[in-house]
C-alpha cells in the first residue's frame, strides 16, 4: 500500500503522470533556445 | 446553492467583459487572412500551451469523465498519462515541431489545407474539411449543451435561452478576432481552469485528512462498490478492473486509449502549432503544458473518485447515489455542498472557462474548413475575412441545430466519439505527411477513407454504446449489435485506427518501392 492505495497499477499511473509532467518541464528549460533539428541549431 | 445570483452574475459580467476586451484585441491585431486564420504564425509559447490546453480539456474532460472517476476509480490517472505523454510531449515533440516547419513553408492555413499541400492532393483537402464539417458539428454541439445545461440553473435561464446566449457570446469573439481572438481569451479561461482546479485539489485532500488518510479511506469503501458495476469486473476505486472484463475494456479502450490517442490528430489542436513563430515556442510550450494537463485531468480524475469517501462521511453513501445516478452531477454536487461559497464561484467560472475556450476552437476550425477547404478551395476569396466569417456563422448555426436535437447525456460520449473519429481518420496519414520524404497520396486518401468507414460501421453496427441509441443495426438486421461480447464494449477506435494504419503503412512502402503516386514534399 503506497499513500493509501494498494494496486500497484494504479500507483504507476500516478507516478507516471506525474514523471511526464516534471520530463515536460525539464523538456521545456533544456530546450528553452533550441530550435528544431531541421533548423540546424 | 450557497452563493446568490448577484455575486454570481456580478463576476460573471466581469470576466465577459474581460473575454470580449482580449476578443477586442485580437480585432485589432487582425490586419489579414494570416491572422484570423493562424495567428499571423507569431503566437507567444505560454499562449500556445494555454490555448491548446484549455482547447483541449473541455467541461466534458472535467465533469464529465470526474463523473467517470467517481464510477468507477483512479483507473482513469491512465488517461491522464496519455494526455501529458501523447497530448503534449509526443505531440509537441514528434509532431508539433514538423507541423510548424511544414505549415509555414507551404504556407498551409487550416489542417485540411495542410494535409493537401503535403500530399499535393485537392482530394485530401477536401475528404478531411468534409470530415470536419460532418465530424465536429456533434461535439460542438455537445459542447454547447454541456455549458447551456451549466448556465440554466446556475443564472436561473432558460435552457433555450442559455444555450443561444452561450454560443452568442463565443460567436461574437471569435467572429472579430479570429484565431489571434480565441487564443487570448483561451489563455486567460486556461489560467482560471487552473486556478480552479489547484484549489479543488488542495482543498478535496485537506477535508478528507490528508493524501494517505483520504486514500485509504477510499479503498476501505471497496465492498460498497453497486453489484451492477462489481458483477462486470469493478474491484474497486482504488484500484484497476479484473482484466479483461467489461468494465475494463470500456475504462481502457474507449476511456484510455480512445481520449488519449484521439487527442494527436485533432485539426482545431493542430492548427496551434502553426500559430508558433518558431520550434522555440514549441519547446518553451511544452514546459506550461505538461504541469497544466496533470492539473486538469489529473486533480478532475483523483477528486471525482475521492468525492466518494466525502459523499460517504456525509450521509453514509457513495457518489454515484448521491447524485441520483446521474454520473454528470457528480464533481457539480460535490463542489457546491462541500467546498466554500467563494470556491463554487471560482469554479463555476472554471467550467465556464473549460466550455468556452474548447467552443471558441471548434466554431473557428468549422467555419475555417467550410471556407478554405469546401466551398473556397483554391479559391482566392476563400481567404478573405468575410468569407471566413460568413463560413463561421454557418456551422454555429448548424452545430445550434443540432444541439436542440441531441439528448443532454451525449456530452461524455460525443467527446470520445470524435476523438476517435479523428484519430481513425487522420492520424496514420498525418504522422507519415510530415515525416515522410516521398508521401504516397494513393496510400494517404485509401487510410482516411477506410479509417472513417471502419470507424463508422463499428459505430453503428458493434459498439453497443452507440449502435443501440442510434438504432440503425436494429433497423436493417432486427439485432442491436451485429457482434456478441466482447466486441460490443470495445471502442470503435481500436479496430478502426490499425486498420487505417496498416492501410497507410503498406501502400505507403509499395509507393515508395514503386515511386509511383508519391509526391517530393518541396524542401
Amino acid at each position: 500500500m503506497i499513500l493509501g492505495i494498494p494496486d500497484l497499477q494504479i500507483v504507476i499511473g500516478y507516478g507516471l503522470a506525474i514523471g511526464l509532467a516534471l520530463a515536460c518541464i525539464v523538456y521545456g528549460l533544456l530546450n528553452w533556445n533550441r530550435e528544431g533539428e531541421e533548423d540546424g541549431s | 446553492m450557497a452563493v446568490d445570483t448577484l455575486t454570481l452574475t456580478v463576476l460573471a459580467a466581469i470576466y465577459i467583459a474581460v473575454t470580449f476586451y482580449l476578443g477586442y484585441l485580437g480585432y485589432k491585431k487582425t490586419k489579414c487572412s494570416e491572422d484570423y486564420l493562424v495567428a499571423g504564425r507569431s503566437s507567444h509559447p505560454i499562449i500556445i500551451a494555454l490555448s491548446y490546453g484549455a482547447t483541449f480539456i473541455s467541461t466534458s474532460a472535467i465533469v464529465g469523465f470526474g463523473g467517470a472517476a467517481a464510477n468507477l476509480g483512479m483507473g482513469l490517472i491512465w488517461l491522464t498519462v496519455l494526455n501529458i505523454g501523447i497530448g503534449i510531449l509526443l505531440a509537441f515533440v514528434v509532431f508539433g515541431k514538423k507541423t510548424r516547419e511544414i505549415g509555414q513553408r507551404l504556407s498551409a492555413i487550416t489542417f485540411p489545407d495542410l494535409m493537401g499541400k503535403i500530399y499535393k492532393s485537392p482530394a485530401l483537402q477536401y475528404i478531411s474539411g468534409f470530415i470536419i464539417i460532418v465530424g465536429m458539428p456533434l461535439y460542438t454541439a455537445a459542447i454547447l449543451i454541456g455549458g447551456a445545461r451549466f448556465i440554466e440553473p446556475t443564472f436561473n435561464m432558460e435552457y433555450t435561452s442559455a444555450l443561444l446566449i452561450f454560443a452568442a457570446i463565443v460567436a461574437i469573439y471569435v467572429f472579430f478576432g479570429g484565431l489571434i481572438a480565441v487564443m487570448y481569451t483561451d489563455a486567460l479561461q486556461g489560467a482560471i481552469m487552473l486556478i480552479g482546479m489547484s484549489f479543488l485539489i488542495v482543498l478535496t485532500y485537506v477535508y478528507l485528512g490528508g493524501i494517505t488518510a483520504a486514500n485509504t479511506a477510499l479503498t476501505n469503501m471497496a465492498d460498497m462498490v453497486p453489484k451492477a458495476l462489481a458483477d462486470q469486473g469493478m474491484t474497486g476505486w482504488t484500484s484497476m478492473p479484473e482484466l479483461g472484463s467489461p468494465i475494463w475494456f470500456t475504462l481502457i479502450t474507449t476511456l484510455v486509449l480512445g481520449v488519449g490517442i484521439g487527442v494527436l490528430a485533432q485539426p482545431q489542436l493542430i492548427v496551434r502549432f502553426m500559430t508558433a513563430k518558431d520550434g522555440k515556442s514549441l519547446n518553451r510550450a511544452v514546459l506550461v503544458g505538461g504541469p497544466f494537463i496533470l492539473m486538469m485531468t489529473g486533480v478532475a480524475f483523483t477528486v471525482g473518485a475521492l468525492s466518494n469517501v466525502w459523499f460517504y462521511q456525509q450521509d453514509g453513501t457513495i457518489a454515484i447515489t448521491a447524485a441520483g445516478g446521474n454520473v454528470d452531477a457528480i464533481i457539480p454536487l460535490f463542489i457546491t455542498q462541500a467546498m466554500p461559497d467563494i470556491f463554487v464561484v471560482i469554479f463555476l467560472l472554471t467550467l465556464l472557462s473549460a466550455a468556452m475556450s474548447t467552443l471558441s476552437g471548434l466554431f473557428h476550425a468549422m467555419g475555417t474548413a467550410l471556407v478554405c477547404d469546401i466551398w473556397g478551395r483554391g479559391r482566392e476569396c476563400a481567404l478573405s475575412l468575410r468569407a471566413n466569417q460568413c463560413g463561421l456563422i454557418v456551422m454555429i448555426i448548424v452545430s445550434l441545430v443540432i444541439a436542440f436535437v441531441l439528448p443532454g447525456s451525449i456530452i461524455a460520449r460525443a467527446t470520445a466519439m470524435f476523438m476517435g473519429l479523428c484519430a481513425s481518420a487522420f492520424l496514420p496519414a498525418f504522422a507519415v505527411g510530415v515525416y515522410a520524404r516521398t508521401p504516397s497520396t494513393r496510400a494517404a486518401i485509401w487510410s482516411m477513407v477506410s479509417g472513417t468507414a471502419v470507424w463508422f460501421f463499428w459505430t453503428a453496427f458493434v459498439h453497443a454504446a452507440e449502435a443501440k441509441p442510434l438504432g440503425i443495426c436494429q433497423a436493417l438486421t432486427g439485432q442491436v449489435t451485429l457482434l456478441g461480447a466482447p466486441w460490443t464494449v470495445i471502442d470503435p477506435l481500436i479496430i478502426a485506427l490499425p486498420v487505417s494504419a496498416v492501410i497507410m503503412a503498406v501502400m505507403q512502402l509499395r509507393s515508395a518501392r514503386e515511386q509511383d503516386g508519391a509526391v517530393e514534399v518541396p524542401a
